[in-house]
């Protein structure tokens, strides 16, 4: 009755047969369900891994307080069967990567929607998508802006047909050593909760690298650093929680190793501090004797407090975090988690009293928490502005009206041509892509005397490539098998470099993944010249560069989820919701200008560019207006 | 209370980060009037009610339909036969216990009919699904009122949004690309002081290469002026010959090759912005022209007297320059630079402030109002934001439908492409012509359509000549709206639903600049146009 409207009868008739699948139940995904049930909608599969928080409750309405904790699918589900009792709608509290939703899985469905916040997940259905030959609805928010569009095997591009520059991390040498921005600060702080309280991670090391490649190694500096760091008598290199551990957390003791005797020690490496600014070590006694007043006004988390302020807070959080140690018992660890007020009290005074020791300016908590959480702003309208899209295109889609399909850009306000929806037609598909290409290939650079089988896996397969469980065997004629998704088998080669199997200038490899039905031939060039702390490059991947001036920078936006963004997440549980790829493009693209026209293709591109350079923008427009217009956080830089 | 103010942060945090704590306060001290709780009324709701205004009150005078509870997800099959604002008001609370709902189970002609000033209480008043008569009558009322109206409509698959509001004013319009004021052009007694504190040719390598890019810039433009007539570098050519200047300025090692100075790579690049001219830009030099500028009475609202008070020390103090706005960018320096320059603006913007609040009080006083009836920190916001002062004025109702003042110019131009969004106004306006010959709309009985179609023609042709507007309507788009029924899909609903909210948040928090005045969406090419009517 209520959608007679607009739609051919069949189509109305084939929605209560229609199968679909929504992929994750946040601030999209609460939308979505709602508006799907109430179009005539009736089989409806919702998965999502992630529990309720707080910090939803401004927009996911689906959740309320009494909630926090539970499973987001679980109770979207509940919720929406009060509403609309008739519909039938599976939750699944569980990761989309799972194995156990295969291509099989994928066909059961006439339709996918997504609704995710980070771009493992999105690569990743959008490969299992291609695999089942089922339409994707792509979408994403941040702040006030928002995206729509819809993905069709060999009709439209792929999510991944735009190569998307690598995520932005940071050289362990610089967060361990030489920090130059707040950024590098925080995650330092980051790494330093889980170091002290909670998983270790050998990459997530804090202490001063002696290896950094710009400390030439001399034995005369050796015994120099070997003095300063025993100078203490107890302090030897043994693992942070051990030491930590030995001391029963004593909040002063740790103090004074990370913000003194560590920052000592760093200065002996005098060849780094020969253009850079030296650090200044602090001392927990003598800060205590400066007297010091606070910066800032308003909301208590938007102060910055001063050196004292935050030894003060750095020893209060430290107690309290190791009495949550200890209640939890022998062996437990702790999880760093934005929205858990002592471990993010930790972070920001940890962060700030490094910013100090580096001579930077400090940060607010709040503006701590905006970058350490990767946080983008999220509100009800704009998802429901963009839930509402996405149903639009899905009836479409179901039509196969894939010629009056859209990918819509939301606008923060109406732009100079009063737009606020700028809609464009779909590019077809890059015959390129390395992952919808009929044979996939691509060109890896990197030096094979320097490369370790598993930094292929991790860092070139998993992460770049968005492959969840590869097997990789060489075309060397033999079908050596270098890596196995089946677990043991091939371990062995983990810590072997590839030049051990023969593997040299040209060789090429055969990446499978099974799961994803997937296959990506990889042709290696052997480089020994790559750059400082490069691993390895993709040959012909965009450059990952902030725009030529002339484009002016509010028009180009992208964010693609804060998990996507800048540094390595080390909360295990999920940042945000829902956020993608965000266009706010003042110029209204029609099909045909972006097919002809290179100059709005490589316009495009540098969209897709943008995304990462989140956090780095982010620092400055925090600084510039406290806390009011952070929803171009994602401008670039 | 600090608990519950600790949890409203954590609950709000992501908004937060948008509209800041004031504007959270504002709209938790708004009392939104909705009139109809249709999907589209629901929708908007919801969306007011989760990011937590303080209040709303509910106004519907219908019983709870099936149809109702077919698109509307705030309303079950239990409350049929109920009255759909208690009905959707009880759901509607659910989503957050901080807000508080009322509901007047009435319809708005009736108030209007016994007490019109039931509606002069509300922050905004946003009316759903409502017929000609009502909104035009509402419309009155709420203008002499001096009330914002939003009208909202879902019909088929098209949405639209009428804004009226006499006056809007923003203080903070969050602009992007905003320059900073770093009066380098022109700089003032302090930062001159400061500015000359460094002696960049007698200086150790590390502080010279932490020396932040303004105070490098303001060097080197001392030294432009010195050699170029104290002219500011004007032109391209000008501009690259002064970065050529800096660039002379870094530091070389015993061999002659240039030290890494990152500092003064930022001056190099930032020479464009920072050397932008300081003045007074065209918005806010309206603003002091105004008419509520000029004429400050005990009535006029503080953004007014502020904007005076700025005006005089424009005029005065200032030398034709607005106060300083205290902010510089981050900047590669050590904390201890950086934190001196920082307070030689802060201080700088401080004083100016303080100098604007002497001219504000001395203007209460005059018009016989307590000086404590505006701020400090209101004084200070505004003059951190003089720049980006905006005013936002629509047009009545009665001047769009006036056949004399009616923007006849704007509909004739638009509809000189006839699929313009502009041919869907005329489509709306025809069928609420339909609705008043008919008392229904065109199509929503399926036997009816076919002749529904040649009478809704005749409403268009009426329409059009009554306004003397020689255009061309598509007979496509009179089927169309035959076709729609006046239904109102959910999904169209739901899209409305999140920007009427958006602009709703907006006029409330007067942050961000609200559209002005006629939006609307076509849900079929997802396309949305904005026009003065």
């Amino acid at each position: 009755m209520h959608l007679r409207v607009g739609l051919r009868k069949e189509l109305a008739d084939s929605l209560s047969s229609c199968r679909v699948l929504v992929v994750g139940a946040g601030g999209i995904g609460c939308e979505l369900l709602k508006n799907l049930v109430l179009t005539g909608f009736k089989n409806i599969e919702v998965i999502d891994l992630d529990t309720i928080d707080v910090s939803n409750l401004n927009r996911q309405f689906l959740f309320q307080k009494k909630h926090v904790g539970k499973s987001k699918a679980q109770v979207a589900k509940e919720s929406v069967l009060r509403f609309c009792p008739s519909a039938n709608i599976t939750a699944y509290h569980d990761s989309i990567m799972n194995p156990d939703y295969n291509v099989e899985f994928f066909r059961n469905f006439q339709l996918v929607m997504n609704a995710l916040d980070n771009r493992a997940a999105r690569n990743h259905v959008n490969r299992m998508c291609l695999a089942a030959d089922i339409p994707l609805i792509e979408s994403g928010t941040a702040g006030y802006l928002g995206q729509v569009t819809v993905i069709k095997k060999g009709q439209t591009e792929c999510y991944e047909c735009q190569p998307k520059p690598t995520q932005k991390t940071f050289p362990g040498c610089t967060i361990r050593n030489t920090p130059s921005e707040p950024i590098h600060c925080i995650v330092w702080a980051k790494y330093l909760f889980n170091q002290l309280f909670g998983e270790e991670d050998a990459d997530q090391e804090v202490s001063p690298d002696t290896a950094d490649p710009e400390v030439a190694w001399n034995p005369a500096d050796a015994a120099a650093r070997a003095t300063a760091s025993n100078k203490d008598g107890d302090i030897k290199r043994v693992s942070t929680k051990e030491w930590a551990r030995s001391t029963g957390y004593d909040p002063v003791k740790l103090f004074n190793k990370l913000f003194k005797d560590d920052i000592m020690y760093l200065l002996t490496m005098d060849k780094l501090w020969k253009k850079r600014k030296a650090p200044l070590p602090l001392d927990w006694t003598e800060i205590h004797q400066l007297g010091e007043e606070a910066f800032g006004t308003g909301l208590k988390d938007q102060q910055v407090l001063g050196v004292q302020g935050y030894a003060q807070l750095f020893h209060r959080s430290v107690e309290t975090l190791r009495s949550q140690l200890i209640e939890k018992g022998e062996g437990a660890e702790l999880v760093w988690d934005k929205d858990d007020p002592p471990a993010m009290d930790f972070v920001t005074a940890a962060a700030n009293l490094r910013m100090n020791v580096f001579s930077m300016n400090m940060k607010s908590r709040f503006d701590v928490k905006s970058m350490a959480g990767n946080i983008i702003p999220a509100i009800a309208t704009t998802n429901a502005v963009i839930a509402g899209l996405i149903v639009l295109e899905a009836l479409k889609t179901l039509n196969s009206d894939f010629d009056q399909c859209r990918t819509i850009f939301l606008n923060k306000q109406p732009n100079p041509r009063k737009k606020l929806l700028v809609p464009c037609a779909l590019d077809p598909p890059n015959p390129n892509c390395y992952v919808c290409a009929s044979k996939p290939e691509v060109t890896v650079k990197l030096n094979v005397h320097k490369t370790i089988v598993q930094a292929l896996q991790d860092k070139i397969l998993k992460e770049k490539f968005g492959m969840v469980a590869p097997d990789v065997q060489i075309e060397d004629g033999k079908g050596t098998i270098l890596i196995s998704s089946e677990e043991g088998e091939t371990e062995a080669n983990n810590n072997k470099f590839l030049s051990d199997f023969g593997i040299r200038n040209g060789s090429r490899l055969q990446a499978d993944d099974f799961l994803q039905d997937y296959t990506l031939l990889v042709n290696l060039i052997h480089s020994e010249e790559l750059e400082k702390d490069v691993e390895f490059e993709v040959v012909g991947d965009a450059p990952d560069k902030a725009p030529a001036p002339s484009v002016p920078e509010e028009g180009k936006n992208i964010a693609n989820g804060n998990k996507d963004s800048a540094q390595p997440s080390t909360s295990s549980k999920a940042a945000e919701d829902d956020d993608v790829l965000i266009v706010d493009s003042d110029e209204e693209p029609s099909s045909s200008t972006m097919e002809a026209s290179p100059e709005s293709s490589n316009r495009k591109r540098k969209h897709h560019d943008a995304d990462t350079d989140a956090t780095a923008s982010k620092r400055k427009r925090l600084d510039q207006q406290p806390a009011d217009d952070d929803e171009d956080i994602i401008a670039l830089d | 209370m600090t608990d519950n103010k600790t949890s409203k942060e954590q609950k709000y945090d992501r908004q937060l980060r948008l509209w800041g704590d004031h504007g959270q306060e504002t709209l938790e001290n708004a009392h939104v009037c909705l009139i109809n709780a249709t999907a589209t009324g629901t929708e908007i709701l919801k969306n007011l009610v989760l990011p937590g205004i303080g209040v709303f009150t509910l106004v519907d005078g219908h019983k709870v339909s099936g149809e109702d509870v077919g698109n509307n997800f705030f309303l079950t099959s239990s409350s049929i036969g109920k009255n759909r604002a208690q009905a959707a008001t009880e759901l509607l609370q659910e989503l957050n216990s901080d807000v508080s709902g009322n509901f007047v189970e009435e319809s708005p002609d009736k108030l209007l009919d016994n007490s019109p000033e039931f509606f002069h209480r509300f922050s905004l008043v946003i009316g759903v699904q409502l017929p000609e008569s009502t909104y035009l009558r509402l419309g009155s009322v709420l203008w002499e009122a001096g009330v914002p109206f939003l009208i909202c409509r879902t019909y088929g698959l098209i949405g639209y949004m009428r804004l009226i509001v006499k006056e809007h004013t923003v203080v903070e319009s969050h602009p992007d690309n905003a320059l900073e004021d770093l009066r380098l052009d022109q700089p003032f007694t302090e930062l001159k002081h400061h500015v000359e504190s460094y002696d960049l040719d007698n200086m150790e390598k590390k502080d010279h290469s932490h020396t932040p890019w303004i105070i490098v810039v303001a060097k080197y433009l001392e030294k432009w002026y010195s050699e170029h007539n104290s002219q500011l570098p004007k032109n391209y050519k000008e501009k690259e010959a002064f970065r050529k200047l800096i660039r002379e300025g870094i530091l070389t090692n015993e061999n002659g090759t240039p030290e890494d100075e990152e500092n003064f790579e930022e001056a190099i690049k930032n020479v464009n912005t920072a050397l932008n001219p300081t003045k007074v830009p065209s918005a806010t030099e309206d603003i002091f022209n105004a008419e509520q500028c000029e004429n400050i009475t005990s009535q006029s609202p503080s953004f007014w007297v502020i904007a005076h008070g700025v005006r005089d020390f424009v005029r005065n103090e200032g030398n034709g320059k607005l106060p300083v706005r205290g902010t510089i960018p981050d900047m590669i320096a050590d904390s201890d630079k950086f934190i001196k320059l920082q307070n030689v603006y802060r201080d700088k913007a401080m004083k100016d402030a303080a100098v604007v609040s002497k001219h504000v009080e001395a203007l209460l006083q005059s018009v016989g109002k307590p000086p404590e009836s505006t701020s400090e920190q209101e004084i200070k916001l505004f003059c951190k934001n003089a720049a980006f002062l905006r005013v936002v004025r629509c047009r009545s109702l009665a001047e769009e439908y006036s056949a004399d003042t009616f923007n006849k110019d704007e509909i004739t131009s638009c509809m000189d492409s006839t699929d313009s969004e502009m041919v869907l106004y005329l489509m709306l306006r025809s069928v609420d012509r339909f609705y008043q010959q008919h008392s229904r709309y065109p199509g929503v009985y399926n036997y009816q359509v076919e002749e529904d179609i040649n009478k809704l023609k005749l409403c268009v042709n009426s329409l059009l000549q009554e306004y003397s507007l020689n255009v061309n309507v598509k007979d496509d788009y009179i089927h169309e709206f035959c076709r729609y029924g006046a239904a109102e899909p959910h999904t169209v609903a739901a899209f409305l639903g999140g920007s009427a909210a958006q602009e709703a948040i907006k006029i409330i928090t007067h942050q961000f600049v609200p559209f002005n005045n006629t939006f609307l969406y076509n849900a079929m090419s997802q396309t949305s146009a904005t026009f003065q009517l």
